[in-house]
């Protein structure tokens, strides 16, 4: 891993087109600023990892599971 | 034209219901071509098979038969797509992936933090990343029908 230090109001360049801006420091917290295309996600990584491990399962899913899924859904609520 | 699946073998779709997602799945950008269909006849589940990997497809179903009042903000999301002028008779249509263990079906959830939207009009789709949402990634889908 690269390790950088940055001062506030500094930034750090990745390729051409990818600034990241050191805004603030309170504490254990620092708010960034991140300036890229469009085209590139930026998330939260715990959030994108929730997403890519449902995504991930969901995929693994077999036609009969499917099946057997709906089935539960169709019975009448008591 | 005729789609390899491995799931469900050769299959004859209609070429305008494809929809593209520049950005692919999340964890699976390559895959930027797919097709929307339903598991059986009135089914609540549909799949949402990739034309670029024949073994992808992912189980989705609309997150409003479950969970009442769902929304999300789109604007982000538009602006992101470059989807300009949403309102000039642009529909949109939204779905959340589903997880079903195997052999326990009966604990299947619903990613709602991840839900796909589909432009209809220009027949792209995004697989939107709620941040701040108060929604769960492992929502039960069983207790909530």
């Amino acid at each position: 891993m690269l390790i950088l230090t940055r001062k506030l109001g500094e930034q750090i360049a990745i390729g051409e087109d990818i600034r990241i801006t050191l805004l603030e420091i309170k504490g254990s917290q620092a708010k960034l600023g991140i300036e890229a295309p469009r085209s590139i996600g930026i998330y939260r990584h715990e959030v994108y990892d929730k997403i890519l491990t449902e995504n991930r399962m969901s995929s693994a899913i077999h036609s009969p599971d499917v099946s057997l899924a709906e089935a539960l859904l169709r019975k009448p609520r008591r | 034209m005729k789609i390899e699946t491995t799931r469900f073998g050769v299959m004859e779709i209609d070429e305008r219901k494809i929809v593209s997602m520049p950005f692919g799945m999340l964890g699976f950008p390559r895959s930027q071509r797919f097709v929307l269909f339903p598991h059986k006849e009135d089914s609540p589940f549909f799949w949402y098979q990739s034309l670029d990997d024949p073994a992808l497809a992912f189980v989705i179903t609309s997150p409003f038969l479950f969970v009442s009042g769902y929304s999300v903000d789109l604007q982000e999301t538009i602006q992101r797509m470059s989807w300009e002028d949403p309102e000039s008779g642009a529909s949109f249509e939204l779905y959340v992936v589903v997880t079903i263990p195997m052999g326990s079906p009966e604990k299947m959830t619903a990613n709602l933090i991840g839900p796909i939207l589909i432009n209809n009009k220009t027949r792209q789709a995004v697989q939107m990343v709620l941040s701040e949402s108060p929604y769960s990634h492992r929502f039960p889908l069983f207790e909530n029908q």
